[in-house]
């Protein structure tokens, strides 16, 4: 049985600046996960890394065991709002049939099978009503809920997504966590880049502290504590952010 | 025969000399704000914006003096002003009110203003087919035909504005730096925006006649991309600019009189001119690339060779600690555990005998004194840097080697200090060996 | 004998009129110049309308500027290239699409790699490339042809000595951009509007936009002839503006910004003649057409804000 989600001795650099050091996991599958750690810790590097959208300076990473290039129609990645345009004219259906296109392959067009699951997704998020509704005239809960309805329609058997309850009202974010949980008792595996710690115990089982290298990695009951909430967010790491600083800037050569 | 000295005092030659000279000197202070500002395309608009203006000038002074050609310019450049800043404002309209995206707010404007000079010179073309000349060397300069009224006129321009530039220098710095701060600091941002913007125009109608319409953000841009990789000082920058910029228009005009010159000795009957504007621009490129390449700190080439000499230090600094940790090592048992091309070993053992960390005995290569010292101060940054990893931050003990073996060529005097206090003067790694003191052999050991 | 000789605006309609329908009957022998112009314009509209709103939607309108300026030597080497190993004339189809290829390529390959190796700012390095191989492709066209007018042509365009060549050359092109726009429409639309999904699940950003340079370029060699380099920017983004102030939809955005390219080519020309008869006036008709353009748009704008005024008022007035 293959992991969700596997790390072996992951570093990433940004540029100058190493992002991710010495990265090191394995979750199984089948659970609710959240990823925690401070601002720039790292956290969507992890996720873009897994999917094959940053290169990797060295170490290993798969999902479901899988390079992200072979695993493609089983992830569904729910990226952060900021990175879409929403200017953009194009409706909500629209937005959410394009988590079709993946399988179309190069010539396809969307069937009609692919736009009634893309009509029923709208309607399992609440958004029904707003169909033919462009997109720039969304609030920000109807936003993200547009997403996880293009997730839904995907069909995936992991979900990734990257800070989703950002700027998003409460009953949105406790809409969306109960679809998830669905997902979930259907066996498929969601991971949740998360920045609310005091929602942490109640909506995830298993957790990944963050901050640029592993704090810790297992069931939330056993790493959700203060020592490792320290270590994750504390500022013990002063020394290690500058030297890895120092490090970037010689083998770059700008020192 | 031309010689050098002739371009600046030879009367037909003198004056697209001082008039490329000039021109290229303002547009390169202008074009170090825009480049700052990251708005390089603008100058690439507004100085099409220019051509209708132009065109227009010279059309109705076509219509009102026509017996005093040699005036012309006056009127190109008061048309050329007056349309980029018709120009300008059409991109402030479309970017705020129609919410056009900047790029395609700058490529429309571009291309109907260019639209208008282009019907405009087809009008020329059928009233006053004589003045067809002055519209065509709007396209790509003609500095060859300057005189020394143009050169007066632009040269009160381009030193009014160097000399408006002197004066704002201060809070212009502010503002480009940081805009929030010079807003709430009562800096008015606003009119210092628009004093840049109206410079800007300036420096792009001087340079009409040298470099020509669609060529003049090429000047713009590359002299100021070339100072930048030189300094970080806004003064500095100017100052290399200015200079990389004259030295362009100097020598692009130099190369399109001499090409010319070659060209029609060829025996070609057409007395064909090379335009100086595409000169001016690929010299200035020129100049661009050669910095981005080559400047010390920035160039590309020295940050190449800074990366070389780094692996060279890393490679040194292994073979001290691997010979330290057997006694002694001969060649071949060097050879097998450092992979290293070849001749690159054999050199830095030789550099390292030369700089005294190492000596050779009866064929086996073992460290000096000071070769050990310095081993075992790297040895020591390794095994303070292994138990910060364990103590301080928790990482696994397993895992901790790896880095560390990167991390020792890195670290500075400054982090071994606040590694030896944060950790309490420790004499043990997590593998229980022991850690080196920091100046042992002088202390005898 | 042209039949538009000496008409003025309305009286040119009333003889297209008349020939369209003599055409359909049968009854027509060749295009007469202007409708040359109009059905070169119109195709040349059309590929613009289809490949346009694709880069304005990604933001490189400019790169297409940039791409319009490397044309030039691009096309100099290609025929350069075509010249010695095939024997290819200046303005063959194979050769200008190797032009085209060679520009797109050049242009995309310099700028990435003064972005990513001397990590330069994005504007300053299109900015370089597109001057400094401008620059080159004028003194190398100057060099090798003699002729000081082809850049200057390069850049305006010559309207009036189109042939049914170029109209042959266009509707290639056109049918090119149909092609690759329907057949990947929904990989340049994702594309477009979510470039991480369009990677997360496989296509493969990279090459598509390299495909929308080389439309762009190829685009822009077929149009420089009819209306220079510069203005083919105008009908890329022109008419793709005009169309979003009153339509939201991307396939209908396309289908207007084809349309409003055709109609405005349409009256270009008709003015143009009206110029010509009514005044002596032999005006660029190219720049005609751009000029329309600017018009459309400020027309356009200007009916959208008192739209939207009018709605404002009538909210208040009703609420």
């Amino acid at each position: 049985m293959n992991f969700s989600f596997e790390a072996d001795a992951l570093n990433v650099n940004y540029g100058k600046i190493p992002i991710l050091w010495d990265i090191t996991f394995q979750i199984p599958q089948g659970q609710m996960v959240g990823i925690l750690g401070p601002n720039g810790a790292g956290k969507s590097t992890l996720l873009k890394a897994a999917l094959g959208l940053v290169k990797p300076l060295s170490g290993n990473i798969a999902l479901l065991g899988q390079a992200a290039s072979r695993a493609r129609k089983k992830i569904a990645y729910v990226p952060q709002r900021e990175s879409v345009d929403w200017d953009f004219p194009i409706t909500a259906l629209e937005v959410v049939l394009m988590g079709r296109y993946g399988r179309l392959g190069l010539f396809g067009r969307p069937r009609k099978a692919d736009k009634e699951a893309a009509g029923s997704a709208l309607e399992l998020v609440g958004m029904s009503a707003y169909a033919d509704r462009q997109i720039s005239q969304l609030s920000g809960g109807q936003q993200q809920r547009l997403f996880i309805a293009r997730a839904l329609v995907q069909e995936a058997d992991l979900f990734l997504l990257d800070e989703p309850f950002a700027g998003v009202d409460l009953a949105t974010e406790k809409a969306i966590i109960e679809l998830l949980r669905r997902q979930k008792q259907q066996g498929k595996t969601v991971f949740i880049i998360h920045h609310d710690l005091p929602t942490v115990e109640e909506y995830f089982d298993w957790a990944v502290l963050l901050n640029t290298r592993l704090v810790a990695c297992g069931p939330v009951k056993e790493v959700f504590h203060r020592d490792n909430l320290m270590r994750a967010f504390g500022k013990g790491q002063l020394l290690f952010d500058e030297a890895a600083a120092l490090s970037a800037k010689s083998l770059s050569g700008i020192l | 025969m031309i010689s050098f000295w002739d371009f600046f005092t030879d009367p037909v030659l003198r004056a697209p000399t001082w008039g490329c000279i000039l021109m290229c000197f303002a547009s390169s202070l202008m074009g170090v704000l825009i480049f700052l500002r990251k708005r390089s395309l603008l100058a690439e608009t507004l100085s099409h914006a220019t051509y209708p203006g132009a065109v227009i000038g010279v059309f109705l002074f076509a219509f009102l003096f026509p017996a005093h050609e040699e005036w012309t310019f006056l009127a190109v450049l008061g048309g050329a002003f007056i349309s980029s800043l018709l120009g300008l404002k059409a991109i402030e309209w479309m970017e705020e009110k129609g919410k056009a995206r900047s790029d395609a707010a700058l490529c429309f404007v571009l291309a109907v203003f260019f639209g208008i000079g282009i019907v405009a010179a087809s009008a020329m073309q059928a009233s006053f087919p004589v003045w067809q000349k002055q519209v065509q060397m709007l396209l790509f300069g003609q500095a060859a035909t300057m005189t020394d009224i143009h050169i007066l006129i632009y040269g009160c321009l381009a030193f009014a504005a160097a000399f408006f530039l002197f004066l704002t220098f201060r809070p212009l710095q502010s503002t480009l730096f940081d805009r929030d701060f010079a807003l709430s600091a009562g800096i008015p941002v606003s009119i210092l925006d628009r004093i840049v913007f109206w410079l800007l125009l300036i420096s792009l109608i001087v340079g009409i006649r040298s470099v020509g319409v669609v060529l003049m953000s090429g000047m713009v841009i590359a002299p100021a991309v070339a100072a930048r990789q030189f300094s970080n000082r806004l003064q500095t920058i100017f100052g290399l600019s200015a200079l990389f910029g004259v030295l362009s228009g100097f020598l692009g005009n130099y190369l399109s009189v001499m090409g010319s010159l070659a060209l029609s000795q060829s025996g070609e009957k057409i007395s064909l001119s090379l335009p100086t504007g595409p000169m001016i621009v690929l010299v200035g490129t020129s100049f661009a690339i050669l910095s981005l390449l080559f400047a010390p700190k920035r160039g590309l080439a020295f940050r190449i060779g800074r990366i070389l000499a780094f692996r060279f230090r890393c490679l040194q600094e292994n073979l001290l600690k691997g010979i330290w940790k057997k006694g002694a090592l001969s060649f071949p048992q060097i050879k097998e555990s450092y992979p290293v091309f070849l001749p690159v070993l054999s050199w830095i053992l030789f550099r390292m005998r030369q700089e005294g960390w190492m000596q050779k005995k009866k064929g086996l290569y073992e460290l000096t004194r000071d070769g050990k010292q310095k081993a075992a101060s790297i040895i020591r940054l390794h095994r303070l840097w292994e138990l910060y990893l364990t103590e301080s931050l928790g990482f696994q003990v397993e895992k901790v080697h790896r880095t560390a073996e990167e991390m020792e060529h890195i670290l500075t005097p400054e982090i071994e200090e606040r590694l030896t206090r944060l950790l309490s003067n420790p004499k043990q790694d997590p593998h229980q060996q022991p850690i080196p003191e920091r100046y042992e052999s002088l202390l005898g050991n | 004998m042209n039949p538009y000789w000496g008409t003025e605006f309305f009286g040119f309609f009333s003889v297209l009129f008349q020939r369209i329908c003599k055409a359909i009957f049968g009854g027509v022998s060749s295009l007469a110049a202007d409708e040359l112009q109009i059905a070169v314009l119109a195709t040349v509209a059309i590929s613009c309308g289809l490949v346009g709103p694709f880069l304005v939607l990604k933001r490189v309108a400019m790169f297409a500027n940039s791409v319009s300026h490397t044309i030039l030597l691009g096309i100099s080497l290609a025929y350069l290239a075509a010249a010695s190993l095939w024997g290819g004339g200046m303005f063959d189809m194979g050769t200008l699409l190797l032009g085209a290829f060679i520009a797109a390529g050049i242009t995309a390959f310099l700028t990435e790699i003064l972005m990513r190796l001397f990590r330069l700012q994005e504007d300053a390095s299109v900015g370089l490339v597109f001057n400094a191989l401008f620059a080159l492709g004028i003194t190398v066209v100057t060099l090798f042809t003699r002729d000081a007018h082809l850049s200057v042509e390069a850049v305006m365009g010559n309207a009036d000595i189109l042939q049914v060549r170029d109209l042959k050359l266009s509707f290639f092109l056109l049918s090119l951009n149909l092609g690759a726009i329907v057949l990947f429409f929904k990989q340049f639309q994702l594309a477009s509007f979510d470039r991480s999904l369009a990677q997360t699940l496989g296509i493969s950003c990279g090459a598509f936009h390299f495909l929308l340079l080389f439309l762009a370029a190829a685009t822009c060699v077929g149009a420089f002839r009819v209306v220079g380099v510069l203005l083919v920017l105008a009908f890329l983004v022109g008419p793709y503006l005009i169309a979003r102030f009153f339509c939201c939809r991307l396939p209908w955005l396309i289908f207007w910004s084809c349309a409003i390219g055709v109609l405005i080519s349409l009256f270009g020309v008709a003015l143009s003649r009206h110029f010509l008869s009514a005044y002596g006036w032999p005006l660029s008709t190219g720049g005609i057409v751009v000029v329309l353009l600017g018009l459309a748009y400020a027309g356009a704008a200007l009916v959208s804000r008192r739209l939207a005024a009018g709605q404002r008022v009538s909210l208040k007035t009703t609420g």
